[in-house]
């Protein structure tokens, strides 16, 4: 019985793919442009507003300067909890509706990928925010310090110092935003946008094979997200660069002048190198 | 010689709310002293040396640079900062760079000085510490008397005109101690402007020129470190030294 079912399944499915194959790619071709490049313009607002909410300000700042600073913080705030504390579909249609009815239907979103990228790019940037925040303040407060005491400035710090670690740090976070916006953007089907799931409303309205196309749709998600994070897996040890390094041999120097002489030996200070002097006595313990 | 006090701190005070840390606070530093703040822990030694960095704000008193204030308002603490180098307990060597680029950084964006003549500047410090074969590795590639000798070079490829030392072996293994202090000890004996907050008494004694017993966020006694190890005035002093030498 259950192997009859099976095979009916198969015969379903093959029958589905033979037929809408096309339909079904072009979902998936969708689903992937609208997240990749959602994500992405989501990363480039969350990074802005992580590095603006964290810039430093005290009391001894003018009060242009902290009022300007406090006024940002508190606009970030908002956008932040607006755009995630909503449902994304109930944002698109928020959205999508707001032009034509403040401009007397003057101005529409003739272009679904335009709305559709909009929408999801301004939901992604509210939780990359909240990342990006995350990811530079928990960079160890010794860094800011380190830069501080040879004189960089703020901006300086975070360009050279902060931004490439909380960069890595949050890695994993934007991977998850990408993977969440593959799944998620099905829902811009609730403004005619067609991606990979409206593609199964679609197949389904005429032929009614609901479960064959369910199954279909399943297996394209799961094969989508599993390539994805495969590929940030990668990036992740890419970044982490090299495990090891190569000791340098004194002679590829131009500066040879002061202690260190010999490689085989190690440095004076070495505490492995015969020459390491015996300071124990000298130390008065 | 230039006799002229490099940093002068009068009457400085410090207080994180209504706990006062500092209080009263003068000594001076001349071209070429080695001056070692000693005394127990919380006794506000390293809250003295990060006043002087800037990295706290002193709530009281002043401090002069070359005779300019340091607290007054629009001075630009950057410059004052490259010219001041800090050693830190916990080293803070910047993770996501190479021990030749923490020792270029600086130099590049703060100094504007071109890469060669950076990498060069780098290459001659590193080399001095030692820790010219390390300088492709990153800083958790690395033991923690290696971090703290790149830390020092660091700080000095900026040309610092002095280099303050928080409690600069604390933090390591007592076999890493050696390379670090007798690095330190060669830097005085160059004549470098050193001011070091230390718990190495054998050093604070050999080495400096001054030292500086701080006791409950005041200086106790300072003078001369054979006068102060072999004869101390103040009682708190004998204490703390007869504790410490045991």
């Amino acid at each position: 019985m259950f192997i009859d079912r099976l095979t009916q399944l198969g015969q379903d499915i093959a029958k589905l793919w033979s037929q809408y194959s096309a339909s079904f790619l072009l979902g998936v071709r969708n689903t992937l442009i609208l997240a990749v490049v959602a994500t992405a313009i989501g990363c480039v607002i969350g990074f802005f507003c992580g590095v603006l909410q964290t810039i430093p300000y005290t009391k001894n700042d003018n009060i242009f300067k902290r009022f300007f600073l406090k006024l940002l913080r508190v606009v970030i705030r908002i956008y932040v909890e607006i755009f995630r504390g909503t449902p994304m579909i109930l944002q698109a249609v928020f959205i999508f509706y707001a032009l034509p009815y403040f401009s007397g239907n003057a101005i529409q979103f003739t272009n679904k990928w335009i709305c559709a990228i909009v929408v999801v790019s301004i939901n992604t940037g509210a939780y990359m925010a909240e990342s990006f925040r995350g990811g530079i303040i928990s960079i160890d407060p010794g860094q800011t310090e380190g830069a501080k005491a040879i004189g960089m400035t703020h901006f300086q710090t975070m360009n050279s110092i902060i931004l490439p670690q909380a960069l890595r740090n949050i890695m994993p976070q934007i991977g998850n935003n990408f993977i969440i916006n593959v799944k998620d953007t099905s829902v811009m089907f609730i403004i005619g946008f067609t991606e990979f799931f409206a593609y199964h409303k679609m197949i389904t309205g005429a032929t009614f094979k609901y479960f064959p196309s369910a199954v279909i749709e399943m297996a394209g998600y799961l094969i989508m997200t599993i390539i994805a994070s495969l590929l940030l897996r990668f990036v992740e040890k890419k970044l982490d660069g090299a495990g090891s390094y190569e000791l340098v041999n004194a002679d590829q120097l131009v500066m040879t002048a002061g202690t260190y002489n010999n490689p085989e030996k190690g440095s004076p200070y070495d505490e492995h190198s015969k020459e390491y002097p015996d300071l124990s006595e000298r130390r008065g313990r | 010689m230039d006799n002229q006090a490099i940093l002068e701190v009068s009457h400085l005070s410090k207080a994180f709310g209504k706990n006062t840390v500092l209080k009263d606070i003068d000594f001076t530093v001349r071209p070429g002293d080695v001056t070692s703040i000693i005394g127990a822990s919380g006794s506000g030694k390293s809250t003295l040396l990060r006043c002087i960095n800037l990295l706290e704000t002193p709530t009281g008193g002043d401090i002069l640079y070359h005779g300019k204030s340091v607290v007054a308002r629009g001075f630009n603490p950057s410059s004052y900062r490259a010219k001041v180098g800090m050693v830190f307990q916990s080293f803070n060597l910047f993770n996501n760079l190479t021990v030749l680029d923490n020792c270029m950084i600086g130099q590049i964006k703060v100094l504007k000085r071109n890469r060669e003549e950076a990498r060069e500047k780098a290459l001659k410090y590193l080399d001095k510490v030692g820790m010219v074969p390390y300088m492709n590795a990153k800083p958790r590639q690395i033991s923690g008397g290696q971090k703290q000798r790149a830390a020092i070079a660091r700080a000095l490829a900026m040309d610092p005109e002095i280099l303050l030392f928080d409690e600069p072996t604390s933090a390591l293994d007592p076999e890493m101690v050696g390379e670090v202090l007798s690095v330190m000890r060669d830097l005085a004996n160059e004549g470098m402007t050193m001011l070091v907050v230390t718990h190495e008494m054998a050093f604070a004694r050999d080495v400096s020129s001054d030292v500086v017993f701080m006791s409950d966020g005041v200086i106790c006694e300072q003078g001369d470190p054979k006068e102060i190890f072999s004869n101390p005035k103040e009682t708190k002093t004998r204490e703390f030294l007869s504790r410490i030498l045991g």
